[in-house]
């Protein structure tokens, strides 16, 4: 049925227009924009899923890119904020600039977790102050996210507003019913196998979308490498709670979490840093991430 | 239709700005029905362009960016007539500042960004760079006016947190001044429509004696007129060979009226490579960079003309987030009374090497030792630096 919605509207494109082009900070925001765009959209990420997005090199070639798009969908909350704003500076390009009806930074429309209470300053790591920004490993926050870029899509190109907007819907239902659904499934779990132990805390709202408890992070302070004592401290935690998982995601330095999760008798999950873009949909992403955090979980 | 949608959207500012500076609507000779018209056109501008709120918390309203950034080094030189020359240098054995730069910036309007450094050194405070630079020109044009460094090389454009080494190359505090090249002026960039990026840079800028020392510019000899500003031109390339491997070149040349006469003239060319492999998979975020300028100088001086070059080739290898290590040779020629560099007559050779630890992403300690070789001098000169970077505030983006 999908397939054939596809080619229909690929019918329906008019042979000599060019799709929109779309760029995607990081590459399940790619993915999340291709599912609503389809044919009508041509994606590119800036990042790969195995590459911190914190840390991503401002390599000139992304301003060629930039300097095409006619969106730009980023994270936000600071996430880009090391390598970001120089690209689109010097693109040259009055449709992606912050305001311009093509700059969309996803965060607005995401339910925040981690935002700090209060004064904050470095001395507590490297805090972002708007909130936690690592939200796309909630799908919940992806049906949201889903519905304001169908929304994007929709202004920047009227003309198939009400594909992008259908699509978004439909992809927003079925985010919105595997987080129902894996909620359900994790929730069978014993009470003594939802606890698990990060890296960073870049899992937070996957941890609160499947009502799992994280119990401390492998970094003492957010972007603050592990050190011996506080490592020490995690250990002991670990043995005293029999926490059985440490999770991370691929792009952090798993050497430490490798011994804790032996000398713990816990078990390592590394999980994927994004959708597999092009290759992969957001929905199955999201689904693989549930998918090895229940396998590492589950007794 | 996306673009042509986009097309219309962008001319009706177009006829929105160009409206803006005409006389009031009326006053002018239109016909009633083009009046209508254009009214029309404006209030459905206006409508179309209001946007919903795109961006997410964390900012302050209306806040610049704001940054403060501390340089100081511990030093001891082995000889108290060293050779530095950079305006950021430990220049004495004891501890030494470097600088502490404030750094603002923030978009002014839909058109225009805006960045200042100010910085504090051991000679007091200046406004090191200040200036707007446009965000959306068409044609791929983006233009820059005020103080700023200017487009030379590799290194000259940059601050000294974006550097791998205490000090500054000798070739660019020799050739283009102890700050760099910098100046009141104005930059025009263009991005050529290719596959790859080719940018191509032109600037004219006001010269001073620390930051375009050769070039006229000095108290004796002040600039009078147009003809007196310097040139800088730049060409760079910049070819992602895959996901790992990227290289970026760039040619660069200034030219200008010579700091002892008005029919004098100095020319500068350069060329500059930076070889960077970063395997993106890497969660130790490693990465090894090789970085090289070379300069060459004509100056016509009095009747006389002297040329001379020098360069430098830097290895940086980046372990972890916590720790770097890197290695520079400097090479340069000199001329024989040279009234810049009276002193130096030949060939000099320095080679520095450097271990830096950063204890967060805010933090940096560099230990850094170099040997110092200069053919005029009978004994080499030994230094070794101990330098602390801080950075508060904003988190700058790095450029590549």
């Amino acid at each position: 049925m999908k397939k054939l919605m596809w080619i229909l509207m690929f019918l329906a494109f008019p042979a000599h227009a060019a799709p929109l082009h779309v760029v995607a900070t990081l590459p399940s925001l790619a993915a999340i924009a291709q599912d609503i765009g389809g044919p009508l959209v041509q994606v590119e990420a800036l990042t790969s899923p195995r590459q911190d997005p914190h840390y991503a090199d401002a390599k000139p070639n992304l301003i060629v890119t930039l300097n095409r798009a006619d969106v730009l969908i980023l994270n936000g909350l600071e996430l880009e904020v090391g390598w970001l704003p120089p690209l689109i500076l010097q693109s040259r390009n009055g449709k992606i600039q912050k305001g311009a009806l093509g700059y969309l930074d996803a965060a607005q429309f995401v339910h925040l977790l981690g935002v700090p209470k209060g004064a904050i300053d470095r001395a507590m790591g490297d805090v972002h102050p708007g909130g936690n920004p690592h939200f796309l490993s909630d799908p919940r926050a992806g049906a949201r996210i889903a519905v304001g870029v169908g929304g994007l899509l929709a202004r920047v190109d009227p003309s198939h507003a009400t594909q992008y907007q259908q699509n978004a819907a439909n992809l927003a239902q079925q985010l919105d019913a595997l987080a129902k659904a894996e909620t359900a499934r994790f929730a069978q779990l014993p009470a003594n196998r939802r606890n698990l132990v990060v890296y960073h805390d870049s899992l937070t709202y996957l941890v609160d979308w499947l009502g799992l408890r994280q119990t401390a992070t492998l970094e003492p302070r957010p972007g603050i490498a592990p050190n011996p004592q506080h490592v020490a401290e995690v250990l002991q935690a670990m043995k005293t709670a029999a926490i059985p998982v440490i999770a991370q995601e691929e792009f952090y330095p798993q050497n430490t979490a490798k011994t804790l999760t032996q000398l713990a008798h816990a078990k390592l999950v590394v999980l994927p840093g994004g959708a597999r873009f092009p290759a992969e949909s957001y929905l199955a992403h999201i689904k693989s991430l549930a998918d090895g955090l229940y396998d590492g979980l589950k007794p | 239709m996306p673009h042509l949608n986009i097309l219309n959207r962008q001319r009706g500012l177009w006829l929105a700005g160009v409206l803006a500076m005409l006389p009031p609507l009326g006053a002018a000779a239109e016909e009633p029905a083009d009046l209508a018209a254009l009214q029309a056109a404006l209030a459905a501008d206006a409508s179309a362009t209001t946007v919903p709120a795109s961006t997410s918390g964390g900012e302050s309203p209306l806040m610049p960016s704001i940054s403060l950034i501390f340089d100081g080094a511990a030093a001891w030189f082995s000889d108290r007539d060293n050779l530095q020359q950079g305006g950021h240098d430990p220049t004495r054995t004891g501890f030494n500042l470097q600088q502490l730069e404030l750094h603002l910036e923030s978009n002014v309007d839909p058109y225009l960004h805006f960045a200042a450094n100010i910085v504090w050194g051991p000679d007091g405070v200046e406004l090191e760079e200040g200036f707007a630079e446009s965000t959306s020109l068409p044609g791929n044009l983006q233009v820059k006016a005020g103080k700023f460094l200017n487009p030379f090389g590799r290194l000259n454009p940059t601050h000294p947190h974006a550097w791998h080494f205490v000090d500054a190359p000798f070739a660019l505090t020799k050739m283009l001044g102890a700050d760099g090249s910098r100046g009141l002026g104005t930059e025009f960039a263009w991005l050529a429509p290719l596959p790859w990026f080719l940018e191509v840079r032109v600037a004219v800028s006001h010269p001073d004696p620390d930051t375009g020392r050769s070039f006229v510019g000095t108290a004796a000899k002040p600039v009078h007129t147009f003809g007196d500003l310097v040139w800088t031109g730049n060409v760079r390339q910049f070819f992602a060979l895959n996901d790992d491997w990227s290289l970026y070149w760039g040619l660069s040349t200034q030219q200008g009226t010579g700091p002892a006469s008005a029919s004098d003239t100095t020319q500068i060319y350069a060329s500059d490579l930076y070889l960077r492999w970063r395997p993106v998979e890497n969660v130790d975020r490693s990465a090894l960079s090789v970085q090289m300028e070379g300069l060459w100088r004509r100056r016509d001086w009095i009747g006389r003309q002297m040329d001379d070059w020098a360069g430098y080739v830097q290895a940086v290898g980046e372990i972890n987030p916590r720790w770097e290590v890197g290695g520079r040779t400097e090479l340069g020629s000199g001329v024989t009374d040279d009234p810049l560099d009276p002193a130096w007559t030949g060939k000099r050779h320095r080679h520095t090497v450097q271990l830096t630890y950063y204890p967060s992403h805010f933090a940096r300690l560099r230990l850094q030792g170099s040997l110092d070789m200069p053919s005029w001098r009978p004994e080499p000169i030994y230094a070794c630096m101990l330098a602390l970077e801080t950075v508060i505030g904003a988190h700058g983006a790095h450029s590549y």
